[in-house]
């Protein structure tokens, strides 16, 4: 369980004197000096840490009962808390720890144990006790890492990149100028946020990109977060510098509140060729170190403020807030609950069925929190590794290509067509009682049956119809003699008599129109009535045709 | 021609409640509903709140001109309990703004003083009430109400109490919640109770401590019982029998050597006892103090409820920030800016190691000192460290004595006197003997004992182990007892 210690009052909340001097978040983020001697033909390296504030998907604000939202009518999702009424206290969402502590395990971080609130505090309007609660002194979680492997979002090495450090924190409101005047807006007020910050580990937008993109699917497999950047739900701060190769790390600025991967990669290469040009054109004037924002139009990065503006937050320990201390058999027990990761998947699936890692991924798509493609694909493979190849192309290409087709309206789902019905209609076509094409009628049926089809009542949807009534309903003739039914035997004699009902093809055939060997194939199907195996009546014909 | 003590009490409780734009007067809101009828614990008993407690009745101020008309829109959870068990809200009482002071002298201006209201003899003129509940002593005092609550942050209920001549009750911290009770400073702030005598004052605290979802630094039912249980083992079985009491070496002030006789005639030992660290505890306070409340202020000024001041637009050319500005020097008198200044500087990034810090590392050296000296164990440590400390204590104190001030109430000084004056030194000196208990947490209450050479009271104060409020009435019974007979 997650322990809240009263014992903490009076006790130096900060570990001691000495240790806090130097506070490490901002001693760390400092970059080291030390380069590894880059492979880069390029003069110029770039270094990228990252900021990455993540709204917590537990559907209240992180000290007050009041819903989150997206959307709604300003100031309606506020509770006296969070506009700050006198009088009021922060109650912590012991729901937001516990997401906080999967990710931060999921991230491979240390969790301390003893982690404390602290106070940041600064006059605006986005904030109307003043201060923001945050984890400064004693944060929930450090140094974990995140790999990256090559070829993720066109990443060229495989490396890892450093968690300094987890945090939990409030977000702030939303205000924006119309006109005269300024419009606030508390729905956002006291949401909780992670607030994860990344070691300088990146070398490129590319990389910078793949980690957020790696991140997203972490938050969401583990329901701590939508990752959703478009909403605001995960918004970046990236710190970029630049230096030559073997010289040490350049001064490094900070672009703020960056809420696309596509915005993220544009402001490091906007600010990547602001520096080189800085320290070719007047490499006698230091670069300013300084926050800055990006301009969403013109993809160039501007300055908001500069080092010497920098604000004294003032940090101050929160003594509303009890220390969470983390019982580390609860801890245990949440670190073997974890839950699969998406490159997890990939790699187990891709090396146990060889399949295409692309393909893995569109099934994680399908279902990014609970992996729902995922658990359907291995339920119709029913660990039955013959049929595992066939199934992902049944799922990947036949399904899913069906119903992104046309007029249909169906959505993906796992009760879409049963994984059972799939399964034992996978099994039939590998033992040849009824063809491929038969099985592409069959899915077809389904989808056009399935209980997303407005049509269809709930209570008749495609899964609960077995497959054997299916096939009578599609007059689809099963072959009881199970794989012999295609013996070489009787392809040869199907064959034949296809030769020899389409003389006037057989003859295009041999002087030189291979296309008209669809024809026969056609015809020998017909006459098998659709059970026979067309890639193996092919073959066949082609044999027979070359005597 | 002044009230004097035997006046007051010959019009024992004829006194109502009552504002006045000319004279002194305690309360700065007075409840004009006539109390219905009541069932409860406390039914039928008029009790006054001070003006930084939450009450949707009343604007609730803190006596301050930034919180002018401001109307809470929730009850604090301790009113609501006292409602809960009958009582009847009397009024609002005045306070030093924001709880900042020590002789309910740092007022808006439209505001009447707060008087003792009776003298020890006709010719003396009036006398500071202490501060800063010094409003709900001197309704107490007068009899105005039965009961009321204050909030204690360095001594803001022991004080007034000692100079009014009441009993005043500052409970061990997270025993009361602190929903709805503005914040001066979170981690010393404590809802307390003043009374004419004990038997009032363990009336009203038997109700209002329960947990409460809307605090989380008020404890939770399984402390409340581990503390209870660990009363029960250290409650003499008769009177004071056994009962160990310390007198602080370090505290100048001493206590009657006629009460101290009387309580060994009673059963106590009492010994001389050493906390080194309470002569930096003052300095230790202020710095606290101060930077939480700069913190805990910042949010006065930002729009979202407050004076009509602060409701205004304001000048239509006017940015958020020179808004914020104006309300903010406009609304707050000169001490509360004083200390805010002080605590922001305390935070400060170059000052913070230096300043903050070691101030909380002097608050954690105070309250090991304090925890050294108990025989009783920390309720709310865990069983294991409980077990631990029994096993050292076979020797060890109950409860800690000495006088609640350094002084009797002070003259009043005018407002010209504060202008030559003007350090206000005198004024942080006052809470000299009451922010030790306050730094480490623990219950103290201040028990009218004694008449200081000038005629006027002054309280003994009596500290234990944090829970251990039962043990402090038990002691505080015996001195009303002495007193009674003096």
């Amino acid at each position: 369980m997650i322990i809240l210690s009263r014992w903490g009052l009076g006790r130096p909340i900060i570990g001691s004197i000495a240790s806090t001097r130097h506070p490490c978040r901002q001693s760390s983020r400092r970059y080291a000096t030390k380069v590894k001697a880059a492979k880069c033909e390029e003069e110029w390296e770039t270094v990228i840490g990252l900021e990455i504030h993540a709204q917590l998907k537990t559907g209240r604000k992180l000290f007050s009962p009041a819903s989150t939202s997206y959307g709604e009518t300003p100031n309606t999702n506020v509770d006296l808390h969070d506009a700050a009424f006198p009088g009021t206290l922060p109650f912590l969402d012991l729901q937001a720890v516990r997401l906080s502590l999967i990710t931060a395990l999921a991230l491979g971080c240390k969790i301390n144990t003893r982690s404390t609130f602290d106070r940041k505090h600064y006059f605006y309007h986005d904030i109307p006790a003043s201060y923001q609660i945050t984890q400064h002194y004693n944060p929930l979680a450090r140094d974990g890492k995140l790999r990256i492997t090559q070829g993720e979002n066109k990443a060229q090495r495989t490396f890892d990149v450093g968690i300094h450090q987890l945090q939990i924190e409030q977000d702030t409101a939303k205000s924006q100028t119309v006109g005269d005047n300024v419009l606030v807006d508390l729905n956002r007020a006291g949401t909780g946020l992670m607030e994860i910050v990344t070691k300088p580990d990146m070398r490129s937008a590319e990389e910078a990109g793949a980690f957020v993109r790696k991140l997203q699917g972490l938050l969401r497999r583990l329901g701590s977060g939508d990752g959703d950047m478009e909403k605001g739900n995960l918004r970046v701060d990236v710190n970029v510098s630049v230096h030559r190769h073997g010289m040490p790390f350049g001064t490094r600025c900070e672009i703020k509140n960056i809420n696309s991967v596509r915005f993220l990669q544009a402001a490091i290469e906007s600010e990547r060729r602001r520096h080189i040009s800085h320290y070719l054109t007047t490499p006698s004037i230091p670069l300013q170190q300084e926050t800055r924002g990006l301009n969403e139009l013109t993809l160039e990065t501007f300055s908001l403020r500069s080092k010497e503006e920098a604000m004294d937050y003032r940090y101050m320990p929160d003594s509303n807030l009890p220390a969470i201390a983390i019982d580390p058999a609860y801890l245990e027990k949440l670190k073997a609950e974890l839950p699969e990761m998406p490159w997890q998947v990939v790699e187990r699936l891709t090396a146990a069925y060889n399949l295409q890692k692309r393909d893995v991924e569109t099934l994680i798509g399908l279902d990014e929190y609970h992996f729902e493609g995922i658990r359907y694909y291995e339920e119709v493979v029913g660990n039955d590794s013959k049929i595992a190849k066939k199934a992902m192309n049944w799922i990947v290409h036949e399904v899913l290509g069906q119903i992104g087709k046309g007029k249909s309206i169906a959505k993906w789902s796992s009760t879409l067509i049963s994984a059972g019905t799939l399964r034992e209609m996978i099994i039939m076509i590998e033992e040849g009682k009824i063809t491929g094409t038969n099985g592409k009628q069959i899915v077809k049926y389904l989808i056009n049956h399935s209980g997303s089809n407005p049509d269809v009542k709930p209570d008749n949807q495609a899964q609960s119809i077995p497959l054997d009534q299916i096939l009578r309903d599609l007059d689809i003739e099963v072959s009881d003699s199970s794989s012999s039914s295609s013996t070489a035997g009787d392809l040869e004699d199907l064959c034949q008599q296809a030769i020899q009902n389409q003389p006037k093809s057989v003859n295009d055939y041999k002087k030189g129109n291979e296309k008209v060997l669809m024809r026969l194939v056609g015809e020998a199907m017909k006459l098998s009535k659709g059970r026979a195996n067309a890639q193996r009546v092919k073959e066949e014909l082609v044999d027979l045709l070359k005597q | 021609m002044r009230v004097t003590k035997r006046h007051l009490s010959s019009l024992s409780g004829s006194l109502k409640p009552r504002v006045s734009e000319t004279q002194p007067t305690p309360y700065s809101w007075i409840n004009n509903a006539t109390p219905s009828s009541s069932t409860g614990r406390l039914a039928g008993k008029s009790i006054a709140i001070k003006d930084n407690i939450s009450y949707q009745a009343a604007s609730t101020s803190c006596s301050s001109s930034i919180l002018q008309d401001y109307n809470p829109p929730y009850t604090a959870s301790c009113v609501q309990a006292l409602v809960a068990e009958g009582a009847h809200i009397a009024g609002q009482t005045k306070m030093d703004e924001f709880g900042m002071g020590s002789q309910t002298t740092h007022l808006p201006s439209n505001y009447t003083p707060v008087h003792i209201p009776a003298s020890p003899r006709p010719d003396e003129p009036p006398r500071s009430a202490g501060g800063s509940s010094g409003g709900s002593a001197a309704a107490v005092a007068e009899g105005s109400c039965w009961a009321a609550l204050g909030t204690d942050t360095g001594g803001s209920v022991r004080l007034p109490a000692s100079y009014c001549g009441i009993v005043g009750l500052k409970p061990s911290y997270g025993m009361i919640s602190r929903r709805g009770v503005v914040a001066y400073a979170d981690s010393l702030d404590c809802v307390g109770v003043l009374g004419r005598d004990i038997q009032t004052v363990e009336e009203v605290f038997n109700v209002i401590p329960r947990p409460d979802q809307g605090d989380m630094t008020c404890v939770s039912s399984s402390s409340r019982s581990a503390a209870a249980q660990i009363l029960d083992n250290h409650l003499p079985e008769k009177g004071i029998e056994g009962l160990r009491i310390g007198l602080p070496r370090e505290i100048a002030q001493r206590t009657s050597s006629a009460l101290l006789e009387y309580l060994k005639s009673q059963g106590a030992s009492i010994e001389e006892v050493s906390l080194p660290s309470i002569r930096r505890a003052l300095p230790a306070y202020y710095v606290l103090a101060s930077a939480e409340a700069s913190s805990n202020l910042a949010r006065f000024g930002g729009g979202w409820y407050g004076s009509k001041n602060d409701q205004a637009s304001g000048k239509r050319s006017e940015s958020g920030l020179e808004r914020r500005k104006r309300i903010r020097t406009e609304g707050f008198g000169k001490e509360v800016k004083k200390r805010l200044l002080a605590g922001t500087w305390a935070l400060s990034a170059d000052e913070f190691d230096n300043t903050y810090l070691k101030a909380l590392q002097l608050r954690h050296l105070l309250r090991e000192e304090y925890q050294a000296l108990f025989r009783i164990p920390h309720p709310l440590l865990n069983v294991e460290r409980r077990r631990q400390k029994q096993k050292q204590a076979g020797e060890g104190l109950d409860v800690i004595l000495h006088p609640t001030a350094i002084r009797t109430a002070p003259p009043l000084n005018t407002r010209e006197d504060r202008k030559t004056k003007g350090k206000g030194m005198e004024e942080y000196d006052q809470d000299l003997l009451t922010v030790p208990a306050s730094l480490a947490g623990l219950p103290s209450m201040s028990v009218p004992a004694e008449t200081g050479s000038d005629g006027w009271p002054l309280g003994v104060s009596l500290t234990s182990q944090w829970g251990m409020e039962g043990l402090i009435f038990r002691l505080g019974r015996v001195m009303e007892d002495w007193s009674r007979n003096q």
